[in-house]
């Protein structure tokens, strides 16, 4: 494919809750703009996006994975992501570097915890969305309900541009409030054939009512628009359009759009939707560069605008390993860039030069030997690069904003079955934490074991399986632990002097340093404040490095411990006895002993959980969770079902699908995703240090 | 809403972030009268030290501060002469209100 204009590409993902039908859709997708001759069903494990073995036998997707598909003119790259919250690191990087998204909710339930949470992350993206209310062929689909759950949890403005004719299995097409005219699918040839006719009488009115809506609302981001209006009564369709762009764009509304991926009904129209309310790379206002240390976040700084003349800018998003090697894929966000060209890693600080470059078709793969603004593709051949870096030209050394990653809730410890695969497993998992911001390894420095920690059970447990099938290790797993962490919850300084004297030179190191409590996901900071050189510049880093290492070891029960800063403010050295390594040891045993004496607590995983249960279990269901120490948010009915939301600590949702199964006869069902950290109560933490004791 | 009663024209506008802003649409009479205006409430705003909740210009664009503020999402007022006829979340609903009112059906 020739590389179009920019204003004729489209970047975007399909996103929604699990089974909501992202993937369904993208086959759809690739089916009607001819990138694949046969639709493939998850159901028989032979989509085009979910290639990875792991995803064909159980029918989810786990990775997301770019396609490319041409519709009327335009080049459409699309990220299709997954669905179950173990895998959100997915949704959340491909978030990061698209345009725009289609956002599926399911005509039977609506809008899902996990559209909640992919909502968000959309939003804190700023990433315009469509969204479509998809299997409205479902039995119970209701697309007005689906649509008032869109109003009420997302608190959006919710903008219709059709309306389903028929529902359930009458489902035959939509009115498009656009074009005030229907579409009907025929039904055969898997929905490539469609035609329009006049709006059936009995939904004329409700057409009329919901059109003025759009025009009202439309509208009213354009003024000139609205002037056409009131000249002539009613608008051209082209200046509707452009306000629907333009509303879409600015997050002023949400257009909403409908149909069944499954039944093959509406996905025409949606491709439509994405070239003329998504915006190209020119459309929206450049990606901004990386806050300065202090900055505020949120605050206007310098943006990179799409242009393929100005000096390269990309962001490494994404890396896989297979047997070809590393490959990187990053989102060209300015200039142009050949293979064998020299960039510069801004986030590390080193050169990297780009072996061959690759247009990604899920897991096939075409060369390319160019690529500018406003493209994904695939780089062989970065040495150091890793997932939110960016690479940038030398002669604008730009870094862009970073990318945020979730935080693991979910411990196992690994070990390979035999002493000869120790260093291939060490190889596999350091390979695989390198593609999943989300996964974590760490050495338990008492025990020797290897601890990985994921977003929940099936993260790693897909983990082990492709440790052993991708790099043939086969590993004992230990049970599933909660990952605990551990904190401070008051300010203290401690003095700890470190002196050996063995014959020859000894060691001496001084350090007094002032550990404060920080808010949540505050995580480690380190801060020198010695004045005077009371503390040689040289020996700060082996402080700095003293203070992190120990403190992966908490003083309670051994955990990580988090949210505190460390404020080094003074200290002794000698001239000839002291070194790098004194230093580090004296950083240790302050902590170790700070610690002990600045309130230490530990910290545990709360979830969010969502039970849906029919009405004669509730009460069943509400004493369970406050027996598992469940704060109960809120209760919803919906029909003779009803919803359950509160706030559960991980450690008592282990196993909770059995419980749940037997006590509502296999009726409910019920997410989770991690919602905060929390103190744990004073009889848990007893329990908690003395099983690591 | 069929072919509006009024001719509907751009009044005040506000230039921010680089573009300008309507922030009042006048309707006019066949003789070329104003005898209507849809008028985008601003606020909170701050003046004279004072915040107020929610304000719109008069028609000698005077602030005029709103009592009691409008509910959530009625972002405009519609106005025949001096008098407010009503309050909408969108310009064009603004609009029909107005007419509405001249025709005698209230808002």
């Amino acid at each position: 494919m020739p590389a179009p204009d920019l204003a004729r590409i489209r970047n975007i993902g399909i996103t929604a809750h699990i089974d909501a039908g992202k993937t369904t859709t993208t086959e759809r997708i690739l089916f009607y703009t001819g990138m694949s001759h046969r639709i493939g069903e998850v159901h028989d494990g032979n989509t085009t996006t979910d290639y990875m073995e792991q995803e064909r036998e159980r029918g989810i997707t786990i990775t997301s994975a770019a396609v490319t598909c041409e519709w009327k003119d335009h080049r459409i790259n699309i990220i299709d992501t997954p669905g179950h919250i173990d895998f959100n690191i997915e949704v959340n990087r491909s978030l990061r570097v698209l345009d725009g998204a289609i956002f599926i909710i399911e005509g039977v339930a609506g809008v899902q915890p996990q559209s909640e949470t992919n909502w968000r992350l959309a939003d804190r993206y700023n990433v315009p969305r469509v969204i479509f209310i998809n299997k409205l062929d479902r039995t119970g689909a209701d697309f007005y309900r689906a649509l008032g759950t869109l109003k009420e949890k997302l608190d959006i403005v919710a903008l219709p541009l059709q309306l389903p004719i028929g529902i359930e299995d009458k489902f035959v097409g939509v009115v498009d409030l656009v074009e005030m005219k229907a579409i009907v699918w025929e039904g055969g040839e898997l929905g490539a054939k469609y035609h329009d006719e006049p709006i059936p009488a009995d939904l004329l009115e409700a057409a009329q009512e919901h059109r003025q809506t759009l025009l009202d609302t439309a509208l009213s981001v354009d003024d000139a628009a609205m002037e056409e209006y009131f000249e002539r009564g009613d608008v051209s369709v082209e200046t509707l359009k452009r306000c629907i762009k333009a509303g879409t764009i600015s997050g002023a509304f949400r257009p909403v759009l409908c149909g069944t991926a499954f039944k093959n009904k509406g996905v025409q129209p949606l491709l439509d939707a994405v070239i003329d309310y998504l915006p190209s790379p020119v459309d929206v206002p450049g990606i901004k560069v990386a806050a300065e240390e202090g900055e505020d976040e949120h605050a206007e700084r310098r943006r990179i605008k799409a242009d393929p003349n100005a000096p390269f800018a990309g962001l490494a998003f994404k890396i896989i390993n297979d047997k070809y090697g590393t490959l990187t894929f990053v989102r060209v966000y300015a200039g142009t860039l050949r293979s064998g060209d020299m960039v510069l890693n801004t986030t590390r600080g080193h050169r990297e030069r780009i072996g061959r470059m690759f247009q990604m078709h899920a897991d096939k793969r075409q060369e390319i030997k160019e690529v500018t603004a406003g493209d994904i593709a695939a780089f062989v051949g970065l040495k150091d690069t890793g997932t939110g870096d960016t690479l940038a030209s030398q002669e604008d050394p730009v870094i862009l904003e970073r990318m945020a990653f979730p935080v693991p809730v979910i411990d196992i410890s690994v070990e390979p079955r035999t002493k000869e695969a120790i260093e291939k497993m060490t190889i596999g998992l350091q390979k695989l934490a390198a593609e999943d911001p989300s996964l974590r390894l760490r050495t338990d420095q008492e025990t020797g074991q290897t601890i990985l920690s994921g977003m929940g059970e099936l993260h790693l447990e897909i983990i082990i399986d492709r440790l052993k099938r991708e790099y043939g290790v086969d590993a004992n797993v230990g049970a599933p632990q909660v990952a605990y962490r551990e904190t401070i919850s008051r300010p203290h300084t401690e003095t700890y002097t470190h002196k050996k004297q063995t014959g020859g030179s000894g060691q001496y190191a001084e350090v007094k340093v002032v550990f404060e409590p920080l808010e949540r996901n505050g995580g480690v900071v380190f801060e020198n404040d010695v004045v005077g050189g009371a503390v040689p510049r040289e020996y700060i880093p082996a402080v700095e490095k003293g203070i992190r290492v120990q403190a992966e070891t908490g003083v309670l029960a051994g955990f990580p411990t988090v949210d505190f800063k460390a404020r080094l403010v003074d200290g002794k050295y000698h001239d000839v006895d002291s070194s790098a390594l004194a230093f580090e040891i004296a950083a240790k045993a302050c902590f170790r002993d700070g610690m002990k004496k600045a309130g230490p607590m530990i910290l545990e995983p709360v979830m969010d959980v969502e039970i849906t249960t029919p009405q004669d279990h509730v009460g069943d269901v509400v004493g369970d969770l406050n027996r598992r120490r469940g704060m109960i948010q809120n209760q919803e009915s919906s029909g003779s079902t009803v919803i359950v939301r509160a706030h559960v600590p991980l450690k008592e949702m282990f196993g909770y699908i059995s419980q749940l199964r037997s006590m509502t006869k296999g009726r409910a069902s019920f997410t989770m995703q991690f919602h905060h950290y929390d103190p744990v109560p004073r009889n848990i933490a007893d329990e908690i240090m003395a099983k690591s004791a | 809403m069929g072919t509006p009663r009024l001719h509907w024209m751009r009044g005040r506008t506000e230039q921010g972030a680089g573009l300008t802003r309507t922030l009042e649409w006048v309707g006019l009479d066949d003789a070329g009268q104003a005898i209507a205006r849809v008028v985008r409430l601003k606020g909170p705003v701050w003046a004279d030290w004072r915040q107020y909740r929610a304000v719109a210009l008069d028609d000698e664009a005077k602030v005029i501060e709103l009592r009691p503020s409008p509910p959530d999402g009625a972002g405009w007022l519609a106005c025949i002469g001096a008098r407010v006829v009503g309050r909408a979340a969108l310009p064009l609903q603004a609009v029909r209100t107005a007419e509405a009112a001249l025709a005698g059906g209230g808002d």
